[in-house]
């Protein structure tokens, strides 16, 4: 986590419309990076920054789109918002079908690129804050016994704390107290929040179970 | 009748005859002296043989002196015109010698009417009759003058001057005449002096008769004038035919001149017209009888007087056959002084009046305006297919307008913003509007340029740098040729003279050219799509080449400038048509040829206008 303040993130071969577009967001005070081409973003993007992208579709080498791949491939959130000299409509669905938060042609409004920003920030912020919940609720997974995982395992997949105790080879006061102890540690109230986390972390199945 | 009696007089018939019809033709042709001269000897030989029969018949020895005296005055005049002939007819003989001969026999003629009964007699004792003939005619007794050899030196002198012209003659190569006049002028004159001089001198006893044999003269010179007559009556005929042939072709001459579809002006060295035929004078607006005797200058525009008039000396100093004014327009002025393009020819015709000059005259205005409609179409068809080929460029021409729009407009929403702020950041503004003056200036020169392409402009000549229309078309191609991946590599020489041409067609050309390239490369793979624009002089001529590496020709090149024939699915296939008959109306060719390589090579060529004197 470095900062929380949203940037966003300009990448397009012609200097004339970087500048423009950096004009435009300072003067509506956003943060704005700008990039030349697609490799210079990449070669200095950093993930966990918070922010957008705003990407020409028509680059020379590497263009938009596959730029989109490429970020996908790599794993990364970050929202787009394309923008084209001459799109067309596959073009187009190509581009929102792989997540893009909107498709807008050049010469572009104030009013509408600022929105699709807004949009994105906005994902953004969304994403960001899913994935701070994910963390915490891995962090707290962690810091279970082996003992209480299994337990946590074995609960969410819906077993009674009897079969589990025969499961484990140990009493059912035993496991009703770590049964306890997991409750406690997740930070849940209920059996079915309990669920959700596991979903969430993806806990597979305990084997034979 | 008796035979002497009739022969004396046919004798004298056929002289006298003879010497009316040569009277006759010499009155009706008075240079012909020849035979005023035989006229004379003709009827001075009847008269002689009057006077020959008078004595033959004389009664009295009286009347035969008598008779004997006058027949000196034929025997006079005979021998004058006989000299007179030779001279006149045979145009020779001696003159000293004709006017000695003429000489003595007047002196004898004056010594006959002196002496009593005549010149050839002192006294006449009688007449003695004897048979001739079988008749009995007078001959005399006397005794014989000694002053009549005076009368005999002439007649030897006329031998002798008779001779002398016969050799001259002869010598002269006219053997014919020699023999037909000479030869039998002596012969017969020897023959009659010898009769008379024997029979006067008492060696004979036998009538004076010489009027016999000077027949023989008048016979032979009658035969000679009749060849002549002859010869010029055959002459007058072959004449006559001439003249009809001369008609004939005279006629024909009219008759061909009249119906040329051209004019046609003859005139002098001098420059004054002498014949014109109908189309030339309604050519020239004037009515026939006007034009002929002007000047030769009236038919040419002011401005060309002078030159013309000194040109048309220099055609006169070496005359051939040519083409007027070879590689200029010429222009013919009409009565009313209106002007009309012309060609002429010009040909050089000898004639007695020295050498004429024979002008063809076609008027070349039909021609000179289907030439000018077809020029039109032509120019209409080329910015047809400039248009056809702009708007395959339209795509990237339209990006490379909606990039300096799409700039702008963002650059004037972020100065709303920062004009709204407070207090409003002017510095940026600034740099702002600069940006947007500069974008805005990019997409007025794109405009500029396509316009420029798409316009039907005049077409004008003038003087080119090619480099510089290449670099303007590949800034137009540019966008198309990126999107195409496609690289231009150039080699221009950079001391290219400069081509005279018109701006817009030589950019459509170049254009077609580059773009024709650029598709033949559509199938390569990205990376080997190389297109090369090459320029260079040589010779006076300028050569941009333009050269793809991409599929290559067909077998028969030269089909690719067929109209109408495309190898793209939606070519209309006049583009490389319309830029070889751009290239030719600029006299100069355009060509493809394969490259030993790869791909295909299009030269074209345009004479090099002289660089400017550093």
């Amino acid at each position: 986590m470095t900062t929380d303040a949203p940037i966003v993130h300009v990448v397009d071969d012609e200097a004339g419309m970087r500048q423009a577009l950096t004009r435009l967001l300072r003067a509506e005070g956003v943060d704005v990076r700008a990039f030349a081409s697609a490799r210079e973003f990449l070669a200095d993007y950093r993930a966990a920054e918070s922010g957008c992208l705003v990407l020409d579709v028509g680059m020379p080498e590497l263009d938009g789109l596959e730029l989109q791949r490429r970020i996908t491939r790599l794993g990364l959130t970050v929202p787009i918002v394309f923008l084209t000299g001459h799109g067309d409509i596959p073009m187009s669905v190509r581009a929102i079908k792989s997540g893009a938060v909107d498709f807008l042609t050049k010469p572009v409004n104030d009013a509408d690129l600022l929105r699709a920003i807004r949009t994105a920030l906005q994902l953004a912020a969304t994403r960001r804050a899913e994935q701070a919940a994910t963390a915490d609720l891995r962090a707290r997974h962690a810091s279970l016994t082996p003992r209480e995982r299994e337990v946590m395992a074995r609960v969410v997949a819906g077993r009674l704390n009897k079969q589990i105790a025969a499961d484990l080879g140990t009493g059912e006061q035993n496991i009703k107290i770590h049964r306890g102890r997991v409750m406690e540690k997740m930070g849940v109230q209920s059996l079915a929040d309990l669920v959700r986390a596991a979903e969430r972390l993806a806990i597979e199945k305990p084997p034979g179970v | 009748m008796s035979w002497v009696t009739a022969i004396w007089f046919m004798t004298a018939g056929a002289c006298l005859t003879l010497g009316v019809v040569h009277f006759l033709v010499w009155c009706g042709q008075r240079a012909a002296w020849g035979n005023v001269f035989f006229a004379i000897s003709a009827v001075a030989t009847g008269g002689m043989a009057g006077c020959e029969l008078w004595m033959m018949h004389a009664e009295s020895p009286i009347e035969w002196g008598v008779a004997a005296r006058w027949i000196h005055v034929p025997a006079y005049v005979l021998i004058l015109s006989l000299v007179g002939f030779v001279r006149v007819y045979l145009r020779a003989g001696r003159v000293w010698l004709a006017w000695t001969v003429v000489g003595v026999r007047t002196v004898s003629l004056l010594l006959n009417f002196l002496f009593t009964p005549n010149l050839n007699f002192r006294e006449i004792t009688g007449l003695r009759p004897i048979s001739f003939l079988g008749e009995s005619v007078a001959t005399v007794v006397g005794v014989p003058n000694p002053w009549m050899l005076i009368a005999q030196l002439s007649l030897v002198l006329l031998l002798a001057f008779v001779v002398d012209a016969t050799v001259a003659v002869w010598r002269r190569g006219e053997h014919r005449a020699a023999v037909q006049i000479g030869f039998n002028m002596v012969f017969f004159v020897f023959l009659a002096s010898g009769q008379a001089i024997l029979s006067l001198w008492g060696f004979t006893q036998a009538p004076i008769i010489p009027s016999v044999f000077y027949l023989g003269i008048v016979l032979a010179m009658a035969y000679e004038l009749s060849r002549d007559l002859l010869r010029s009556v055959r002459m007058a005929e072959e004449l006559r035919e001439n003249i009809a042939l001369q008609k004939q072709m005279q006629d024909r001459f009219r008759l061909s001149v009249e119906a040329s579809p051209n004019g046609v002006v003859l005139a002098n060295a001098e420059g004054c017209i002498l014949l014109v035929n109908g189309r030339a004078a309604q050519m020239f607006g004037y009515p026939r009888e006007e034009i002929v005797g002007l000047g030769i200058e009236s038919l040419v525009p002011e401005r060309f007087r002078g030159a013309h008039a000194s040109l048309r000396s220099g055609f006169h100093a070496a005359p051939t056959a040519r083409a007027m004014g070879a590689g200029r327009e010429l222009f013919a002025r009409r009565k009313d002084g209106s002007e009309f393009p012309v060609e002429i020819g010009i040909n050089p015709v000898d004639s007695a009046e020295g050498t004429l000059v024979l002008s063809i005259i076609v008027d070349i205005s039909s021609r000179r305006q289907s030439e000018a409609e077809a020029q039109e179409l032509r120019d209409e068809l080329a910015h047809l297919t400039r248009v056809t080929t702009l708007s395959e460029l339209s795509g990237s021409l339209a990006h490379e307008l909606n990039q300096p729009l799409a700039i702008i407009l963002s650059n004037a929403q972020a100065a709303q913003r920062l004009l709204a702020q407070t207090p409003p950041d002017c510095a940026e503004v600034r740099d702002i509007l600069a940006d947007i003056v500069a974008e805005d200036r990019r997409a007025g020169e794109v405009i500029q340029r396509l316009r420029t392409l798409l316009k039907r402009g005049e077409i004008t000549r003038a003087p080119l740098a090619l480099n510089e229309t290449i670099e303007e078309v590949l800034l137009l191609a540019r966008p198309n040729l990126a999107g195409r991946e496609i690289t231009v590599t150039r080699a221009l020489d950079a001391g290219l003279p400069q081509v005279s041409g018109d701006r817009v067609q030589l950019q459509q050309v170049v254009l077609n050219l580059i773009l024709n390239s650029a598709d033949a490369m559509a199938a390569n793979a990205p990376g080997t799509r190389r297109l090369h624009v090459v320029t260079a002089r040589r010779d006076g001529v300028v050569r941009v080449s333009v050269r793809d590496e991409g599929c290559g020709l067909p077998a028969e090149p030269e089909q690719l400038f067929a109209p109408f024939f495309t190898t793209k699915p939606h070519g209309l296939g006049m583009g490389l048509a319309i830029c070889r008959s751009i290239v030719g109306a600029h006299g100069g060719r355009l060509w493809a040829e394969p490259h030993p390589e790869r791909g295909a090579i299009f030269h074209f060529e345009l004479a090099a206008l002289p660089t400017p004197a550093a």
